[in-house]
C-alpha cells in the first residue's frame, strides 16, 4: 500500500523526463547513424555481396579461390611478411624511444614528443617522398654516410624490400611510440623500487618486473602497427618493386586497371577478416593484461 | 661504483639510440624542405645552388597543381562542415541525453577508424560509381567525412564531458531555456573543442588518399592523388615545393590547435572560479 503510494507520486514526471531524454538522444544520434549506415555499413556489405556473386548473379566462391591462388596468393604472403617486418621494427624502435622519452625531464620529453607527433600529421605521401630523396643513389644516406664509412656504396636502398620497410616503419612508428609512452608512464615506479630494495639487480628488475608490466602494451602496439600495415600501400607502391605489391595495391589495380570489381571485393573481404582477427587478438591481449594487473594488485 | 658507471654508460647509449630514432622520424621532412629550395630536386644534398624555381613552377601556366589544390580545399571545407554537424549532434546524444544501445552507436562511430581505409574506399566506389558520381567534389567530400566524422565525434565527446554540467544546471535553475543555455553556456565552453575538431577534420580530408583515388576522375584529382601520380608516372621536381608547403601547412594547423587549447583551458576555470571563490563548490572544504 505504502509502496504504491510513493511510486505513483513523483515517478510519473521523472518517467516523462526520462522518455524525453531518450527521444532527444535518438534524435541527436540520428545524423551519425544514418550517415554511417548509408556511407559506411551499406558499402561494406555491398562489397561482401559482390565478392560472392558471379557475373550472372549466382552465388560463387570463385573469387576467393582466385584470391588464394597463384600471384594473388603471393601478394597475400608479401602483405603479411612486410606487415610483420614493419611491426617488428616499429615495436623495437618504439620501445627504445618511448623508454628514453619516459626518463626525460618534462620539457625535453615534450620536445621529443613533438618530433614524434608532428610527422604523424604530415601526409604519408610527403614523408615517403622524403625517403625517396634520402635513399637514392645520390641521396644523403648513400653519399653522406655509406660513401665515407662503408665500401661498395652506393647501395640499392630503393625499389626493394629494404626501402619499403624503412619507409613503412617511419609511417607506423608514431603510433607505437604514443601507445608505449602511455603504457610506460602508467608503470608504478614504486614496484621497481620495491624490487631493488629486495636486492634484485637491474637486469632482474627489467626482466621480472618491468617487462611483464609493459608486455600487454607491447603486444597491442605491435599488433596495431601490423594491422595498420596490412591495408597500407602508399610507401610499398612508391618505394618497392614488383615483389613488394600488397593487397591494398592489388585491390586498386583490379578496380582501376582490370575492371575486376568482384576480385577486388574478395581481396577486400580477406583484408577485412585479417584485420578483425588482429583486432580480436588486441582485445584478448588487453583483457589478459587487465586481469594480470588485478592479480598483481591483490 | 660499478653499478653507477654502468647506469651512466647505459643512459648515454640509450640517449644516443633515441636521438637516431628521432632523426629517423624528422629527417625525411627536413630533407624535403631543404631540397625544395635547391636547383636539382633529385641531386646532391645539401643543394649547391639555392633557388625558388620550384615554387614558381607550381603556379606557372599549364601547371596541374592549382586545380588539385583548390579541389582539395573545397572538398576539405565541405567535409569539415559535414563532420561538425555530425560531430556536434552525435556528441550531444552521447553525453547529454539517454541513448538506447549507446555502446552499439559507439562501435558504429569507431568502425571507420578500425577497418582498412582501402576497404572503405572500395565500398564507396561501389556506391558512387553506379550513381555516376565519380569525380564529383560532393562525393569525395561525403567519402572523406566517413573518416573525418569519427575523429570529430571523439574530440567533441571529450569536450562535452569536460564541461561541468552544473554550469548548465545552474543556468536552467535561473530560468534559461535550452536554446539560451546552448548559446550562452555550452557553445562558448565547447568552442575550443569545436575548432580542434574542425582543424582535425580538415587535415584528415586534405591528406586523405585512398578514397580520393577511388572517387576521383581524370579531370578532378585531389592534391594527394596528384602528388602520388607525380611520383609514379612523371617525376616532376616541383613536387618538392608542394610537399614543403604541405609540411608548413600541417605544422601551422597543429600550432593553431595548441593555441586554441591553451586559450580554452582558462575559460571554464574563470566561470567556475565564481563559485570556488564563494566556497559553494568545495565539498568538504572549510569555507561554506
Amino acid at each position: 500500500m505504502a509502496a504504491t503510494l510513493t511510486s505513483t507520486g513523483p515517478a510519473r514526471p521523472r518517467k516523462l523526463l526520462a522518455s524525453r531524454r531518450i527521444r532527444a538522444g535518438i534524435l541527436y544520434a540520428l545524423p551519425v547513424i544514418v550517415y554511417l549506415l548509408v556511407l559506411f555499413v551499406y558499402p561494406i556489405f555491398s562489397t561482401l555481396f559482390l565478392s560472392l556473386k558471379n557475373a550472372d548473379g549466382s552465388l560463387t566462391l570463385h573469387w576467393y579461390a582466385d584470391a588464394l591462388t597463384g600471384v594473388n596468393l603471393s601478394v597475400l604472403f608479401t602483405t603479411l611478411r612486410i606487415s610483420a617486418e614493419t611491426a617488428l621494427f616499429s615495436l623495437v624502435f618504439g620501445f627504445v624511444l618511448a623508454n628514453a622519452i619516459s626518463r626525460l625531464k618534462p620539457l625535453l620529453a615534450g620536445l621529443a614528443m613533438l618530433i614524434v607527433v608532428v610527422p604523424h600529421f604530415i601526409s604519408a605521401l610527403v614523408r615517403t617522398y622524403g625517403w625517396i630523396i634520402l635513399l637514392g643513389d645520390k641521396g644523403l644516406v648513400n653519399q653522406g654516410m655509406a660513401d665515407r664509412w662503408f665500401p661498395g656504396a652506393p647501395y640499392q636502398l630503393l625499389y626493394n624490400e629494404i626501402g619499403v620497410v624503412i619507409g613503412t616503419t617511419s609511417v607506423m612508428l608514431p603510433y607505437t611510440v604514443l601507445l608505449l609512452y602511455g603504457v610506460m608512464r602508467g608503470v608504478d615506479r614504486r614496484l621497481l623500487a620495491a624490487a631493488a630494495s629486495m636486492g634484485a639487480g637491474r637486469v632482474t628488475i627489467f626482466r621480472r618486473v618491468y617487462l611483464p608490466l609493459v608486455a600487454p602494451g607491447l603486444a597491442s602496439a605491435g599488433l596495431l602497427s601490423f594491422i595498420l600495415s596490412l591495408g597500407y600501400y602508399i610507401t610499398p607502391a612508391l618505394m618497392g618493386g614488383p615483389n613488394q605489391t600488397m593487397i591494398a595495391s592489388l585491390i586498386n589495380q583490379q578496380v582501376m586497371k582490370q575492371n575486376q570489381w568482384n576480385g577486388a571485393a574478395a581481396e577486400g573481404v580477406i583484408l577485412l577478416l585479417l584485420t578483425f582477427a588482429g583486432l580480436l587478438l588486441v582485445k584478448l591481449v588487453s583483457s589478459m593484461g587487465a586481469s594480470a594487473k588485478k592479480r598483481s594488485a591483490s | 661504483m660499478m653499478e653507477l658507471r654502468s647506469t651512466l654508460a647505459g643512459r648515454i647509449v640509450l640517449t644516443a639510440v633515441a636521438t637516431v630514432i628521432l632523426l629517423f622520424l624528422a629527417l625525411p621532412i627536413v630533407v624535403i624542405v631543404v631540397t625544395s629550395f635547391g636547383s636539382n630536386a633529385f641531386g646532391s644534398f645539401p643543394p649547391e645552388v639555392w633557388t625558388l624555381n620550384w615554387y614558381r613552377v607550381l603556379f606557372a601556366d599549364g601547371s596541374k597543381w592549382p586545380a588539385a589544390l583548390s579541389l582539395s580545399v573545397l572538398v576539405a571545407a565541405l567535409s569539415t562542415a559535414f563532420s561538425l554537424i555530425i560531430g556536434v549532434t552525435a556528441a550531444t546524444a552521447l553525453t547529454r541525453s539517454e541513448l538506447p544501445l549507446r555502446s552499439a552507436v559507439y562501435a558504429l562511430v569507431l568502425g571507420p577508424l578500425l577497418i582498412p581505409q582501402i576497404v572503405t574506399a572500395l565500398g564507396l566506389f561501389l556506391l558512387f560509381e553506379p550513381a555516376s558520381m565519380l569525380g564529383s567534389p560532393l562525393a569525395i567530400a561525403l567519402g572523406h567525412t566517413v573518416l573525418a566524422s569519427p575523429i570529430a565525434v571523439l574530440i567533441l565527446v571529450a569536450t562535452l564531458r569536460g564541461i561541468d554540467e552544473r554550469l548548465e544546471d545552474a543556468a536552467a535553475s535561473m530560468g534559461a531555456g535550452r536554446l539560451t543555455i546552448a548559446r550562452r553556456i555550452t557553445f562558448p565552453l565547447a568552442a575550443p573543442g569545436m575548432i580542434a575538431a574542425a582543424i582535425f577534420s580538415f587535415i584528415t580530408s586534405f591528406d586523405e588518399f585512398y578514397i580520393s583515388q577511388f572517387l576521383s576522375s581524370v579531370d578532378t584529382v585531389t592534391l594527394p592523388v596528384q602528388i602520388y601520380n607525380s611520383l609514379t608516372f612523371d617525376i616532376d621536381p616541383s613536387v618538392t615545393a608542394i610537399s614543403a608547403i604541405l609540411i608548413a601547412f600541417a605544422i601551422l594547423a597543429l600550432a593553431l590547435v595548441a593555441l586554441v587549447r591553451w586559450f580554452g583551458s582558462g575559460r571554464q576555470n574563470s566561470l567556475l572560479s565564481v563559485e570556488t571563490a564563494t566556497g559553494i563548490a568545495t565539498p568538504g572544504g572549510e569555507t561554506v
